[in-house]
Parts: structure tokens; sequence; C-alpha cells
């Protein structure tokens, strides 16, 4: 289905170029239903599928052109936003259609090889953990949980400008001025504690339906807008027969809590990204 | 962003073009896919300052095309 030959650079047919191996994913051979294939990285060849030492495992692999994964070039395409998301879809596109074959382990974006015989050499070193990974994520599926909180805007310390300049021969503006700002220090870290139990108690209740959970640093403002802090950015790995469960209960815990105003936002199923690294330094 | 709490379909493997996916939750997922295998010829995502430079950008304009939860600092 691919070219398998061993060997160094290789010229493209088209670009004229040297052509380097991108890996996308590794799934066992046999499965039910053949892995789909789509059309890869833009100025690729086709993907196909590259059998590896073993005859258990494939991995699914397109040729690109080199000069357009060298860390130059990267820096260059990623840093371009346009380019970045084609690069993202296309690698997703791939790796979901691939999961049509079976349990997927993704490689992460841009794993690059000179050559197709490098890259199977490599994943042939991995093999036992690949096959570890597989197990581990049969039959079960990638949820991603976030919470983001309506907070209602606390009320504008309405003297905050003025503050230093009050009054300052005033008996008792010092004190007064302290006492207020204490105040309000006490009510941001009431509001804090309060996001903390909210994202807490939702990652409980998915966390009781999955097999593994993941946590991120919640995204900022900047994206997710100012009124709307993020709480909770998870992701869970999920038998596939309980996610409906783990959809239901998130979904439940939505709506008002001692105050807030609580968003559940549960998307799945993906392919396990988060649960399947294979552990390795760069 | 869906409303309600809705769960987000992405179109599954089967219609082999995931378009519908929020860029948002696909970076989360996809820049955040472990760490790369020791590649010999480039090894991409795993530079995380690259990266983040990138995202920065690649955010920037995700919270103005579409008002979405997304990151300060990316998801790495």
């Amino acid at each position: 289905m691919t070219a398998t030959d061993v060997g160094h650079p290789r010229t493209g047919t088209s670009g004229g170029g040297a052509m380097a191996t991108c890996v996308f994913a590794v799934l066992r051979t046999g499965g039910r239903q053949a892995p789909a294939l789509t059309p890869g990285h833009a100025g690729g060849g086709a993907v196909g599928l590259l059998p590896l030492p073993g005859g258990d495992l494939q991995a699914v692999v397109q040729d690109v052109p080199a000069a357009d994964f060298t860390q130059e070039a990267l820096r260059r395409r990623l840093g371009d936003p346009l380019e970045l998301e084609r690069c993202a879809r296309a690698h997703h596109a791939v790796i979901t259609a691939a999961a049509a074959g079976g349990a997927v382990v993704p490689l992460p974006l841009a794993t690059l090889f000179t050559a197709s015989g490098r890259a199977s050499a490599a994943l042939a070193d991995r093999r036992d953990r690949i096959l570890d990974v597989l197990d581990r994520v049969e039959g079960r599926a990638e949820w991603a949980v976030k919470v983001h909180v309506a907070q209602h805007a606390p009320a504008p310390p309405a003297a905050d400008g003025k503050d230093p300049a009050a009054a300052p021969g005033r008996p008792g503006a010092g004190a007064a001025y302290l006492a207020r700002v204490r105040g309000r220090e006490r009510d941001r870290q009431a509001r804090h504690e309060a996001l903390l139990r909210v994202a807490g108690r939702v990652h409980e209740a998915a966390a009781a339906h999955a097999v593994a959970a993941v946590r991120r640093t919640p995204h900022g403002t900047a994206i997710t807008g100012k009124d709307r802090p993020q709480v909770l950015n998870a992701a869970f790995l999920v038998d596939d027969s309980r996610a409906t469960d783990l959809v239901a209960a998130v979904r439940a815990l939505g709506g008002a809590h001692a105050g807030l105003d609580v968003h559940v936002e549960v998307s799945g199923p993906w392919v396990p990204y988060s649960f399947t690294s294979l552990g390795e330094e760069p | 962003m869906t409303a309600g709490g809705d769960v987000v379909p992405w179109l599954g493997p089967d219609s082999g073009a995931p378009l519908g996916v929020p860029l948002v939750d696909l970076l989360d997922r996809v820049l955040a896919t472990g760490v790369v295998i020791s590649g010999d010829l480039v090894i991409a995502i795993a530079d995380v300052p690259l990266v983040r430079l990138s995202l920065h950008a690649l955010l920037a304009s995700v919270s103005e095309r579409v008002p979405a939860p997304w990151s300060d600092g990316g998801p790495l």
C-alpha cells in the first residue's frame, strides 16, 4: 500500500526534492475493518500502511517533502495560524480515519523519519510499549470535559482609583482603606475557592466513570472571554459502554452552584490522544 | 462553542472529514500528544518554545473568529 523501501531520502516524483516519512499512528493489523485513509499533509504522497516487523502492527505513514518539515520550515509554517490549523487538521483527519481499523496509538504531529525503514526500526524498538498502550485503549475513547463559570461581575470597588488619595489627613482614612482592601481580597479568595470546588466536583463526577484522567491547566480569559473563566479542562479515558454515563453525570452538574453559573461542556469520543504517550524523551 | 453543555459531536471516523471539530478542542489534543518518538529527521512539536510562540498567534486568531474556550499558555 505504501512504499516500504528501506533507504535514504528519496526523490519525490513531483517536486524533485528529498522525501521524508511522516508517521501518524500505529495500530494492529487484521482489524475487522481496514483503516480508512485520508489525504494527509499537503504536498505529500498517498497515505498508506507500513507493516512493522512482527507482522501484528502497522503504521500509518505518508511520504512528505523533507524540505517542508525541517526545523526551520516548521518554525515558519507552525508560526502561521492558517498553516498550523491545516497541519493539525490533516494530522487529526488521518488519525481518526485510521481508527476505523481499531485502536490506534497516535504519534505526535510531525513525527518524521528520513525513510520508512528508519520509521519501522524506531517503532519496532517500542513495540512492547505500543502493544501495552493498544491494550489499554482498546474499546475506550477519550472524552473532554470543560467547565466555565459565568462570573457575575464583582461589585466594582467604586472608590478604587481614588483610594490612595482619599483624604489623607482624615483620621481613620488609612484604616478604612486597608479594611476595604482586605475585604476585597477575602471576596476574591472565597470566589476562587468556590471555583476550585466546582471544578473538583465535576472532575470527580467524570472520573468516577473513567479509567484514567488528565487535568490540564485551564485556559485563560484571553481565549474564553473575560467574564467566562475556565475552571476545568480535563480529559478522561472512558470505556465505550460507560460514555453515556459520564456525559450524563457531568451535565447534571451544570447550572447554579453557590451563586456561580456553571457551564459544562463535554466533547467526544476522541481518539485517546491524551492517554497514548509512548513516554519518550525527544 | 455549544449551547448548554451539549455533547459536541465531531464527525467521526466514518466521515473522514473531521472539519467540524472546534479548532481549540483539536489543538488541545493534537498538540498535547505525548512527546515525539525519536524521529531521526525532525522532532517537531515537542520543541515547546517554538510551538508556544505559534500557539499564541493561533489562539489570538481563534478567539477573534469564534469566541471559544482556550488557552493562555497553550496546551503544552
